[in-house]
């Protein structure tokens, strides 16, 4: 036997006791079987303290068994906070406790518990935050003393990812209730996603007692189990936690490395309830858990949780949890029943049949440990409960084990995620879950119900209800439950706060019931309020057991009742996600032009333009400057090209199309002749420039216009969107994809290009500036621009993107005996800067309209209307503010300043650097900058604050600083 | 099988697939068609790639013509050429040649060629458009802006699941449905196009996102045992 | 998330789609005051209840209107923009045609 706390095989238990895996605590070793947890195997070696607290630093031990609590959250290598209670143990898995200074055993700073009174709610507002820059001193020390976990930032990457599902009827929890809706819908044709946080189906039935004999909850699992699995349209989720309800019934839901994202027509939330703790003095030591963690234990782990146990409870299942400790061998001391006058059940009578002592109408006030608070050894009780309660103990018992029963809450966190409150019905001793708005149901335990009979009735009927919602042929509606056994709900009364503490109503947290009594007294009786200051339910268990009690201490200190109260908004997650979860397998698209392997081979160094790869420069970044240098030569003196390919590009169509090209640029376009190409400018209605290029008429009724490479899809949508409105006859086309670009410039541009051009005479007669044609070029098909953009004689060929490395390999194979050179973005940059062009969303921001940038030539003065049309006759009105201006600077040795370096005068900033390069060319620094509208006249003096303070001087020059005349591009 | 020695290579076409070094690198061999090279098998034996094709398999067809037509007129002129398109937006619908014809809106189809013979119908419609007698319908050139792949296989639809949030369920998404959405948050069309009784899907997205989107694609039919296959594959499994 | 639908594509995921807020008047710029056509392009009217507003299915390039509650978030009706704008009458900005 492994362990010896071990029971003897049960017929149904989790473990596979052929198999023994050892596993390391704390650097000991110990051995487990198969399918426990850590927290069973440990607790079976006769290890019940698992990690210390976050603020005492108390020992603590399993409490809930089903992993919502912290007290068992442990530290594995390279994974922190793991629910030692749901996690399965590995061969040679390595674990170690949390939050301790020292060893799990002789935690220094446990110590603090000794201070507690020192330490109220809002300790750190109050405490830290003065003299000024106090915090800094101490926030290194307390987060070392409060951390959960240690990362490891060297752990390995693990593969996430993410997946969506699709069904009729999503059901979240696979218990009594959840298997008999699925089974419903899945009755009448719905296909169901039928999701179970656990490792299987069945839920409570898999250690819950139910009835005197636990047979009969056994043989409902094996009776639904076999019916689902039996099912051809239910698919069984296991280990899978459903995270949140969000809109229009979208689920995501988390098992093991990949979240689903379950579409679903209608939902049925059987999330059960969660059994909740007893307030009492050190009800913190390990051995005093859930009645329901000592159930899980012997009947899913085959553990003995203990040797003699104390039962408090304040309903029937108390009982059930007696009757599963004697048969399994613990000694049950006494069930201490907080009730005055606990009606009969069945339950009960068999309990008291088997002479268990009964101790009624008392409370446990304290528990006491063996040296080192490490685990229970008696427990003192006293009379009464809540207001009548007694603190002097009238009796002290001796035990290892304390079951604490404290009711049901309803696991409706889901639920409330859609809107639906819980409230307790003070009369019927009840929670309610409402209002449910179809297609969402709640089915079982979440829905007050209980005892077999109903759970399976309720799931039924919400079942039916799912496959109604999903507009599935149903049979008669099913009968609802109506009422329970008698004596399996609680009666809660107000909490009486011990007088000497650490009686924890919050575990994650530390908070003890005089610490929400006081947060009430310092005047947070808002329970949002309350919760944000004593920061009670914001530890990992999120108020799974805290939010109850605080509700009854906060409801027992104002005198009103529980739903005066309230319960703190309920968000998603539902449980702990880890970041690699939520980031899972990232889609960010990438796109190559037809030309990018070309690039690559030539060595170039990629930069991304937005979702694009482009050369910046052909060569390793350590030559940089060189090649940057070289490719502006080539170009200035030779020839160069360029792929351009990620422009955009624009079809406009129809017989409205010159109306559009007017309505939405800022040029006039209707006499705009064929085969000629046109500058576009385009103004939003504020009057800011929002994006340039080239319009080319190919025929009275098309237009191709070019669109810059960051904007073109916003370009596109607008102008789509104009059109939805004017309702023009026109169609306008995304061909971005659709074509590379390749622009050839320099001197020999044309001799390069023109042994290529079947069909098209490049002579500058033929085909001047500003001319566009259609023609063949290597032959593939191509449009032909003759542009500028960098100053030279140049061509823009945009050819059909599959054909884009034919015709990048033909021209450079045509420029080779004119050393041709590919040329980059960088290169591009400083040679356009050397004509003054700009760049838009460089040299401009959102505010700028064409005359501050120097561009009212490109409106046209006689339209009646275009897109910023007003608003830059308003902004003209009323007087610019500042101007675009170019620059060099006066020393030829000073390094150029950077974008968004400061122009100053004297103590005020009047404007900023936008663009500045280093020009071979020119031999000096040239740059563009907003200025104040009184400096823009050409030999201005500038003052130019740079990094560190560095102040340049500067110039104010006109433009172009390259070519004035403009005679090279039309060569 | 295609003899390596004989087997063209991409390079000595002007039109070339987005992918063609992508798949030489899984062991491409190819075989003209259309004025390029499709991927005609990848050498591991046709049952391996036929039960590829049943199970999870991507095959590349951009080199294979495709046609796009927009605007107020287009599937008027359409139909006048004598392409039967019915009445129902995002549904394909099959023509005498084989081709298929979708209709992505009131004012947009999407001719896509027959896989596995000559293609009279891509060929007489790009013949016979002009901005001067089609009025009101303008091309869309759809060879160079989408890449095309057909993604086949019992398992497509739940990979396609970890891409994209369109239920593709057998059930759920017929033949001859359309879906125009987002696949890998890359804009795309899926049409769904059995090959006999093999599940099939059409695939057509932007050019320059191919190797992104096949990246993708390979990664998510991971779990399936997926794999790049030939028209050769496809071509057979058409038959059967 | 939320499920948008679509008038040429059905429901979506809301992911698929942009919104470019509320359905407005244009002012006639040739005759608004300089109060007017700031109004027009900087200000929102932020109602509390059913607004038509403006969507983009990306995917498909279409934009179409929603009618939506801005109090529950609920979709009210969505259809085509052709529904509620016609072709012009008379249009032309330029001062003059080509021909």
């Amino acid at each position: 036997m492994v362990g010896p706390n071990r029971l003897p095989s049960l017929p149904d238990d989790w473990l596979d006791r052929e198999c023994i895996i050892p596993f390391s605590f704390e650097g000991k070793g110990y051995q487990g079987f198969a399918g426990d947890t850590i927290a069973s195997a440990l607790a079976a070696n006769g290890v019940w303290v698992l990690s210390r607290s976050f603020k005492y630093h108390r020992p603590r031990g399993v409490l809930t068994m089903a992993g919502e609590d912290t007290n068992a959250l442990v530290q594995l290598d390279g994974e922190p906070n793991v629910p030692a209670d749901r996690r399965l143990i590995e061969p040679g898995l390595r674990i170690q406790g949390q939050n301790c200074i020292g060893s799990l055993k002789r935690d220094w700073a446990s110590l603090l518990g000794y201070f507690g009174r020192f330490l109220p709610p809002g300790f750190y507002y109050k405490a830290f935050f003065k003299p000024r820059g106090a915090f800094a001193f101490w926030e290194p020390i307390i987060r070392r003393m409060a951390g959960l976990g240690q990362i490891d930032l060297h752990a390995p990457h693990d593969y996430h990812d993410k997946a969506y599902g699709f069904s009729d009827v999503a059901v979240v929890g696979g218990g009594p209730a959840g298997m008999a809706a699925a089974l419903e819908a899945a009755k009448a044709g719905a296909e169901v996603i039928l999701i179970e946080d656990g490792r299987q189906l069945g839920g409570s039935l898999n250690f819950g007692r139910y009835g005197t004999d636990r047979a009969a909850a056994v043989n409902l699992r094996h009776e639904l189990v076999a019916t689902v699995e039996a099912s051809p349209n239910i698919t069984v989720f296991t280990d899978a936690v459903c995270q949140a309800l969000f809109a229009d019934n979208w689920l995501p839901v988390i098992q093991g490395n990949r979240l689903h994202k379950i579409r679903t027509t209608s939902v049925i939330i059987a999330t059960g309830a969660l059994e909740q703790h007893i307030i009492f003095r050190n009800n913190d030591l390990p051995g005093i858990m859930m009645g329901s963690a000592a159930q899980r234990l012997i009947h899913l782990y085959g553990v003995r949780p203990g040797k003699r146990a104390v039962i408090a409870t304040t309903n029937s299942s108390g009982y059930g949890v007696c009757l599963d400790l004697i048969e399994n061998g613990v000694e049950v001391v006494a069930i201490i029943d907080l009730r005055d006058d606990p009606p009969d059940c069945p339950l009960s009578s068999t309990a008291r049949a088997k002479n268990i002592r009964v101790i009624s109408g008392h409370t446990i006030v304290e528990a006491k440990a063996r040296m080192g608070n490490r685990h229970v050894s008696s427990i003192a009780i006293a009379r009464g409960q809540g207001p009548h309660q007694e603190t002097d103990p009238v009796q002290r018992l001796d035990c290892d084990l304390v079951c604490m029963c404290g009711g049901y809450v309803p696991a409706a966190g889901l639920l409330r995620h859609a809107g639906a409150d819980i409230a307790y019905d003070e009369e019927t001793a009840a929670f309610v879950v409402t209002p449910l708005i179809d297609p969402i149901h709640a089915a079982g335990a979440v829905n007050g119900v209980s005892g077999l009979e109903a759970l399976t009735a309720d799931g039924r009927h919400a079942g039916w209800q799912a496959a109604r919602d999903g507009g599935f042929e149903v049979d008669a509606r099913p009968a609802r439950p109506t009422t329970d056994p008698a004596g399996t709900r609680p009666v809660l009364l107000p909490v009486t706060p011990h007088p000497k503490g650490k009686d924890f109503v919050d575990y994650d947290e530390d908070l003890q019931a005089c610490d929400i009594v006081n947060t009430v007294a310092d005047g947070y009786t808002n329970v949002e309020l309350l919760k944000r200051y004593s920061t009670v339910g914001m530890g990992p268990s999120q108020g799974r057991h805290s939010a109850l009690p605080t509700v009854r201490l906060a409801a027992g200190a104002l005198g009103c009742s529980l739903d005066d109260i309230g319960l703190t908004t309920a968000r998603p997650p539902v449980g702990p996600i880890t970041f690699a979860q939520l980031a899972g397998r990232q889609f960010e698209p990438v796109r190559r032009t037809a030309m990018h392997h070309r690039h690559l081979e030539k060595g170039a160094t990629m930069m991304l333009a937005g979702p694009w790869l482009r050369p910046a420069f052909y060569g390793p970044e350590a030559d940089k400057e060189t090649c940057i240098r070289e490719e502006t030569i080539a170009v200035r003196n030779n020839v160069g090209i360029i792929d351009v390919s990620t422009l955009g590009g624009l079809e406009v169509r129809g017989s409205d199309a010159a109306e559009f090209m007017n309505r939405i640029y800022t040029f006039s376009y209707t006499k705009q002749l064929d085969g000629r190409g046109r500058y576009v400018l385009m103004t939003d209605e504020t009057g800011a420039i929002v994006d340039d290029g080239i319009a080319a008429r190919f025929h009275e009724r098309h237009f191709y216009v070019t669109a810059t490479t960051g904007a073109v899809d916003a370009v596109y949508r607008n102008m789509l969107w104009h059109n939805a409105q004017w309702q023009l006859d026109v169609d306008i086309t995304n061909v971005t994809a659709a074509y590379c670009g390749i622009n050839i410039a320099g001197p020999n541009a044309r001799a390069v290009l023109s042994p290529l051009c079947e069909d098209v005479d490049l002579s500058v007669e033929a085909f001047p500036y500003m001319a566009a044609t259609e023609g063949m070029v290597a032959g593939i098909p191509a449009r032909i621009l003759r542009v500028g953009f960098v100053g030279e004689l140049g061509y823009e060929l945009h050819a059909p993107a599959n054909c884009g490395e034919a015709l990048w390999d033909a021209l450079l194979e045509a420029g080779r005996d004119h050393d041709i050179r590919p040329f980059g973005v960088e290169a591009q940059r400083v040679l356009r800067l050397e004509k003054g062009h700009i760049i838009i969303g460089q040299d401009t921001d959102g505010l700028t309209h064409p005359f501050e940038a120097g561009m009212g030539w490109a409106i046209g003065k006689k339209k009646k209307d275009f897109l910023g049309k007003r608003a830059i006759e308003i902004r003209k009105k009323r007087g610019t503010t500042r101007q675009l201006v170019g620059f060099t600077l006066t020393d030829g040795k000073e390094l150029p300043p950077a974008e968004g370096h400061i122009v100053v005068r004297g103590p005020d900033i009047v404007g900023h650097v936008t663009s500045a390069a280093s020009s071979h060319t020119l031999g000096k620094v040239v740059g563009l900058a907003y200025v104040a509208p009184d400096q823009q006249e050409p030999g201005t003096r500038l003052t130019i604050k740079a990094e560190g303070g560095r102040i340049i001087d500067a110039e104010v020059v006109a433009l172009p600083f390259y070519d004035p005349e403009n005679k090279r591009q039309e060569l | 099988m295609a003899d390596t020695e004989s087997s063209p290579t991409p390079e000595s076409f002007l039109k070339r697939s987005p992918l063609y070094r992508a798949l030489r690198s899984r062991g491409a061999r190819f075989m003209e068609t259309e004025g390029g090279a499709v991927a005609d098998s990848f050498g591991n034996g046709d049952e391996s790639e036929n039960l590829a094709v049943r199970e999870m398999a991507i095959c590349d067809l951009s080199p294979l013509p495709r046609h796009g037509f927009k605007g107020k007129g287009a599937l008027e002129w359409l139909r006048k050429q004598g392409v039967a398109i019915g009445n129902e937006d995002n549904r394909a619908y099959t023509q005498p040649g084989g081709s298929l014809v979708a209709r992505l809106a009131p004012t947009e189809a999407l001719i896509l060629g027959n896989l596995s013979s000559e293609n009279a119908l891509s060929a007489q419609l790009e013949g016979d458009w002009s901005i001067d007698t089609a009025p009101d319908c303008y091309a869309v050139p759809r060879n160079s802006a989408n890449f095309w792949f057909l993604i086949t296989g019992l398992h497509a639809p739940n990979m396609f699941a970890k891409l994209c949030g369109i239920d593709l369920r057998l059930h759920k998404f017929p033949v001859n449905a359309i879906a125009q959405t987002s696949v890998a948050r890359s804009v795309a069309i899926i049409i769904r196009a059995d090959l006999g009784a093999v599940p099939a899907f059409h695939l057509l997205g932007d050019s320059a996102s191919a190797l992104y989107m096949l990246d993708c694609l390979e990664d998510a039919m991971g779990e399936f045992g997926g794999k790049p296959v030939g028209i050769s594959a496809v071509r057979r499994a058409m038959k059967s | 998330m939320k499920i948008m639908l679509c008038p040429l594509n059905g429901p979506r995921n809301i992911s698929e789609f942009v919104c470019r807020g509320d359905v407005v008047d244009r002012p006639d710029p040739t005759a608004c005051s300089d109060e007017a056509w700031a109004d027009y392009v900087f200000m929102q009217d932020n109602v509390a209840g059913i607004v038509r507003e403006w969507w983009y299915h990306v995917a498909t390039a279409y934009w179409f209107i929603a009618e939506r509650n801005t109090v529950t978030d609920e979709i009210v009706r969505t259809y085509p923009a052709s529904e509620i704008f016609h072709p012009p009458v008379d249009h032309g900005t330029d001062s003059g045609g080509r021909s």
